[in-house]
Order: C-alpha cells, then structure tokens, then sequence
C-alpha cells in the first residue's frame, strides 16, 4: 500500500485536511481507507515535533512485529516453542533499552511482508536484505547485520566444489532471499537451474536428498545450520553481500523506525550487540543429544502447545460449522426458493475453492479490502468453519433428505405443525443417518487445521515445522508430529463411535 | 344436513401431468365409501387431496365446512379432524408403540401426558396391541403395525378416517386382522373414504363405492349395484379381472 511520502506533508496542515488528502489517496491507489487514515495524526505530529524527540514518542507504547518462521539463527523456536534468534535477541534488547514494548508474530517470510503491506503488522524484522526494489515501498533501518551468499552442498559431495561444477545441475534456494537473486544472476554463465523452496530447513533436505546438489543461502544461517549438522558444507567463499535491515511500510511508523536505530546504535557501543551474535555465531555447536528419546522430551512441551491450538481451532470451528450447517442445511430442504439460493451458493463457494486459498483470502485478503486486521486464530476459525460449514450443510441436507417423506406426511397428517413435524419426527432420524458423516468431518477439520501453519497459526505442524527449522532433524520430528494426530484422531473417533452407540440406538 | 366432505371440480396435475381430471363427489356424515379401480386411476392421490397432503391444482375440497383450498385456512387445526392411514404404515421407528400414539395429543396439548397415555392405552386394548405399548415399530409384524398406525390416527378423536390402500403391503394371513379393525370402525359410524384393492371387503362394509379409472369417477353406487350390476365396460372388465 502506498503512503504520502514525508517530504510532502507541509508543518501547518491540519489533521482535516490531511485526513482528506489521506482519503483521496486511498480511493486513488484502491486501498483500505480505513487504515490509511488511521496513523495521520500520529505521523503528523512526530514530524512537528522534530527528530530529537522520536524516541519519547515511541516510549510506553507496543509494536506488532512480523518475522519469518524459521530462518536460524535470526528468528527460531528452541525447545520450549520460544521464538530466539539474533534478530528476536536484538529486536528485545532494543525494545528494552528504548523503552517500547513489541508483540512478535512469526509469519513466515513472504506472510510477514504482506502483513506489513496490509497493516497487520507495524514493522517487519527477518533477516531482510536492504534492496533498492524493497525501499520503494518499505522505510529501512541502519543495517544492523551484515551478511553475504554462500554455497553449500552435502557433505558426502565431493564432486561440487565450484559454480562451475553445477552445469546441468539443480540448485535450491529459499523464495524471495538474496540466495535466490544471487544464484538467478549466475545461473545462465554456469547453466544450472534454480528451484525456489519455502523454508531453510526444506531446502537443506532437499539437498540431502539428491533433489537439488547444492544450495545458496545467507552465510550466517549456512554456518548456524552446518555447526548444527545439518549434514551439509560450505564450498565457496562467502559473496559480497548485502545488510540486513529492520523495516517499516515506507512514510509510517517514524517513531518506531527512529527508536530502533537510536537502540541499535547504543547496543553497538555499550557491546551488548556483539554478545547477541555471539551467542548464535560464535559458538552455537553445544554438545546435545542427539537420540530420538531426547528430541521427543525436548519437543514435546512446543509440540503440547500446538496441539492445544489445534484442538481449540478444531473446536471452535465446529461449533460454528455445525451452527452454519443446521441453518444453511434446512435452507437447501426448505421451500423458499431465495434461501434455496443463498444456501446453493454458499456451499458452491466453500466447496468450490482450495482450503489453502480461503486461508489467504481470510488472513491477507479481507484485511486489505475492509481495512481491519484480523488475527490469525480468528482467520484460521474462519476459514475452517465457513469450509466445514458448506461441508456439514450438505450432510444435514443429506440426512434430512434421506427420511423416508411418509414420516413428515404421516406427522402433518395428524395436524402436528411442519415445524414441530421435522423437530420431533424427521430430525432424529436424520441426526441418526448424519452421525457417521458428522464424525467423518471432525476428523476432516481436525486434519486441516495443518493447513492454517501457513498463515502463521502456531498449530500442531507449524510448531513441528519450527523444531526441524532449528535442529534439522525434519524426518524425526514429522514422525513424532504425525503420530501425536494419529493418536489423538484415534482416541476422538473411538470416542465419538462410544457415544454414537449410546444415544443413537 | 350438509355433507362432511364436499369435493367440486377436483383437478390435480404434476407437471404435465393430469392424474385428477375434475371429480364432483360428496360423502355425507357417517358414510363408508369404498374407491377401487385399476393403479394409476389417481385413486391415492384423490384420498391425499382430501386432506391436502397434495397440492391441488384446481376445484374445490370442503371438509367440515373448511375449504381446503382457502390459503387462509389453518391446514393443521383441520387435518387434526382427519386421521390417515397409508399403505406403509409411516409409524415413526425413533419411538415406542404407545409414543407413537401420545405424540400429536401431547405436542398439539389435546391432553397432558397422563391423559394421553391412557387413551393411547386404552386405543391400543382397542386394536388388541396392548401388551405392545413399549415395543417398538420394527419389532412387530406388518398387521401389528398398520393396527399401531390406525391407533395413531384415532389418537386425535376424528371425525373422519381416511384409509390409503391399508392392507395392500401386508403379507395375506395379516390382512383380516386389520380389516376387522376398520370394520369395527364403520359400525361405530365413523365417516371414511377407503381406497382399497378388497372387492369382498368393499362389498360388506360400505355404504357406496366409487370406481375410478383415469382420473375421473367412472361409475358409482351401492355396492350391489357396482358389483352384480355393473353398467360401464370398463367397470366390468375390471371387476372380470379382480373377481
């Protein structure tokens, strides 16, 4: 979303008029007015009140931050499920040192880009390389980190030891890093091809296994990965590369900008900066275990975590889907043609699009077009209960449809209303005929709650997927992750047939 | 006396369909009326329209001076006059014998419970099912349940019975069973309409009997006159084939 450059708001303009040129400019670019009108004051008055005093203005109040997921060792889960990393650690300390509060949201890299575009978030921190292309719509920090690309490939692979080596070959890279800007410059000289993967911890796999022979990656998540073995090592020496920056959407959130470089600045001097690195450069080999047992005992309070949310998205999601369900359901049975209609559509929509599509839509979509952010577990619920309610509608459909008609006709018959027909006669047989398909689609939803990881929700996978970013043992930690569903589905669905057998006899 | 029910012009069509095609027929107070006729005569659908189970197309129904046709008559206050009976039996199998019965009474606050149940008990001595009041529909047998079904009607005290091929679906030793019933009923002076295929039942029990045949009455009269002295040729070839 653009915004009114700095430059072109003059000292004397009222709040009114800048509201109003804010809103002409909203209509202009087809953005949310909403939200575009909602920081003016703000903005106007750090500039009136000049740059020295930015960081009393940033004091006391709290930022939403956006980062990646898993980019070790910026931003990573440890065992306990806590996001840690050299940009967490610094994005603290300086919060700290300056007197401001933040609330991180781990994202996703590209998520977290469109959530600062959107206004989901205030500012972004994720290993971001400073780019011209990213400063025509973002405001950048000082670079607080400087990084550069590098190539690595398994450790086993003795054959690539330079870009020459890859002519005819594969490399992966992760979407939208200097990785991938850098290998797609180099890559019609050395005749390789470029496969852009989501995640460090894909790529690093997909190297392993024999998909890809080499990948191109930020040096300083290469040397945390390879000093975790990881099972890959660096060939070549690291390129001169870009810095690292913090970021704002470009012309918002002054205050917030200036209080991170006036904290970053301080950290260098007083040293607190190079201990932050330290911690994650320096020395990160710790002598761990490495058995299955102390990976399932490390893992396990994150993983309990995200089980959690998966049962509480899971449930509310059904509630409302079986709300939606009932109502949509007696509409497609009904006589009224309009409510017919709306149901018809209603279930041709959810049906008729990917799950993962109305996960965005709900997360990145609808914030843009109605200018109020939502929060992911509110998305997620969203999503799923409007997914599954199309599917429950036609299971009451279904259900209702398939009592024999004589039943309502023997009811109406003795002058018992329509209503009170299909509440004492025709919806107990049908809740009956419905069960089974009604215990089918908690399982369903269950299941797809997996799919709400990428629009950030810390659920069961998301949490799996934040370990392997961090140890890179992805085949052990999914067996562990897919056996806690298997479980808990099994235990569920028995539960369910228990009281299916009880009150449906 | 005004007839109980008083049918003018009845049309019914689905789609395109024309399955009544104007029936003129009044059925006085305590009348039993047989309707035979070969299937698809609209015999069933005729029965279904004189408690507008069907919607009907064009003409007239007046049951007890509503008319049925009216959209401002209540339908359900109605019907509670009519009882019904189907071919199927339509017992709700979610409940018991005597739930069954208690249902309509209880919901539309005829009776408390209490009340309810010793009528339905007292219904179902009547039908000689009550050592069945807590079974349930599927375990008894296809006479057992049109008797339960007939009960159920009976359940709201109407004053009119209709009867929709009751004994086509059971088994033939099971068929007496519950034509005795429905004879006990026309001795007690209830008004019916009897779709039936029993020639010889027809012949006992009713006051008059109707043949249709292609959605309009053919020939009509006592059962004598309709069964020893049959005037229409299709009437007797009917009757050469069902006799």
């Amino acid at each position: 979303m653009l915004r009114l450059p700095r430059a072109a708001r003059s000292r004397g303009a009222t709040a009114a008029t800048l509201a109003a040129l804010f809103t002409v400019l909203a209509m202009f670019f087809g953005s949310a007015g909403a939200t575009a009108l909602a920081p003016a004051p703000v903005a106007a008055a750090n500039q009136s009140a000049g740059v020295l005093a930015v960081p009393a203005e940033a004091k006391g109040k709290t930022f939403t931050i956006g980062t990646d997921t898993t980019f070790a060792p910026f931003e990573f889960r440890n065992g306990n499920g806590d996001l840690v990393g050299i940009d967490m650690d610094l994005l603290q300390a300086i919060a700290k040192n300056q007197g401001f509060t933040v609330n991180v949201k781990s994202l996703g890299f590209d998520a977290a880009l469109q959530a600062l575009q959107s206004n989901q978030v205030d500012g972004v921190i994720a290993g971001m390389s400073i780019t011209d292309k990213r400063k025509l719509i973002f405001d950048f920090s000082d670079p607080y980190f400087d990084s550069g690309v590098q190539m690595a490939v398994a450790k086993t692979n003795n054959d690539i030891k330079t870009y020459a080596d890859l002519a005819g070959k594969t490399v992966a890279v992760k979407r939208g890093s200097e990785g991938e800007t850098f290998a797609n410059s180099i890559k019609d000289q050395y005749n390789f091809t470029v496969k852009a993967l989501d995640q460090s911890a894909t790529m690093y796999d997909d190297v392993k296994a024999g998909n890809s022979v080499a990948v191109f990656d930020d040096y300083p998540v290469l040397a945390y990965g390879i000093s975790q073995n990881n099972g890959l090592k660096a060939v070549t020496a690291k390129e001169a590369g870009s810095s690292y920056g913090f970021a704002v959407n470009k012309g918002a959130n002054a205050d917030l900008m200036s209080a991170f470089n006036a904290g970053l600045a301080e950290l260098k001097a007083n040293g607190e900066y190079q201990k932050i690195l330290d911690v994650y450069l320096k020395d990160p080999a710790q002598a761990e275990d490495t058995s299955f047992f102390s990976l399932l005992a490390n893992s396990f309070p994150a993983l309990m975590k995200g089980l959690g949310l998966t049962l509480l998205a899971t449930a509310l999601s059904l509630v409302i889907a079986l709300v939606l369900g009932v109502v949509f359901g007696f509409f497609k049975v009904g006589e009224n043609k309009i409510l017919r209609g709306v149901a018809t559509v209603y279930v041709s929509i959810f049906r008729g699009t990917p799950l993962l599509v109305q996960a965005f839509f709900f997360y990145f979509g609808l914030p843009q077009l109605t200018g109020v952010p939502i929060d992911v577990l509110t998305a997620g619920v969203l999503t799923l209960s409007l997914n599954a309610g199309a599917y429950m509608t036609e299971i009451v459909r279904g259900g209702i449809q398939s009592v024999d008609p004589g039943q309502l006709e023997a009811s109406r018959s003795l002058g018992l209303s329509y209503v009170t027909s299909m509440r004492r006669v025709v919806v107990p047989q049908a809740v009956k005929i419905m069960t089974p398909s009604f215990i089918n689609q908690f399982v369903i939803t269950l299941k797809d709650t997996s799919l709400l990881a990428v629009i950030g929700f810390a659920e069961l996978t998301y949490a799996g997927q934040q370990i392997y970013a961090s140890n890179f043992r992805t085949g052990e930690t999914l067996l562990i992750v897919g056996a806690i569903y298997f479980i808990v589905i099994t235990l569920l669905t028995q539960l369910s047939n228990v009281l299916d057998r009880k009150f449906n006899k | 006396m005004s007839p109980k029910i008083q049918v003018k012009g009845l049309k019914k069509s689905f789609g395109s369909n024309e399955v009544l095609k104007g029936i003129d027929v009044d059925v006085a107070e305590g009348e039993v009326v047989c309707v035979i006729g070969p299937s698809g005569s609209g015999k069933s659908t005729f029965l279904r329209c004189l408690n507008k189970l069907e919607d009907i197309t064009g003409g007239n129904v007046v049951v007890d001076g509503f008319d049925l046709t009216d959209p401002k008559v209540d339908l359900n206050a109605v019907r509670q006059h009519i009882g019904m009976v189907f071919q199927h039996f339509n017992l709700f199998p979610h409940m018991t014998v005597i739930q069954n019965i208690m249902l309509a009474p209880v919901e539309l606050k005829k009776a408390d419970k209490a009340a309810a149940r010793a009528k339905a008990l007292e219904l179902l001595k009547r039908v000689g099912l009550a050592e069945k009041a807590d079974a349930r529909p599927a375990s008894l047998s296809g006479g057992q349940k049109q008797r339960v079904a007939i009960a159920r009607a009976l359940a709201m005290n109407p004053d009119i019975m209709l009867f929709d091929e009751a004994t086509s679906a059971l088994d033939p030793e099971m068929v007496g069973e519950v034509l005795q019933v429905i004879k006990d009923l026309a001795k007690e002076g209830m008004t019916m309409v009897v779709v039936t295929h029993e020639m010889g039942f027809a012949r006992e029990v009713s006051d008059r009997v109707i043949f249709m045949a292609d959605g309009v009455i053919c020939e009509q009269g006592s059962p004598e006159a309709i069964f020893s002295n049959a005037q229409q040729p299709r009437l007797q070839d009917f009757l050469a084939k069902v006799l």
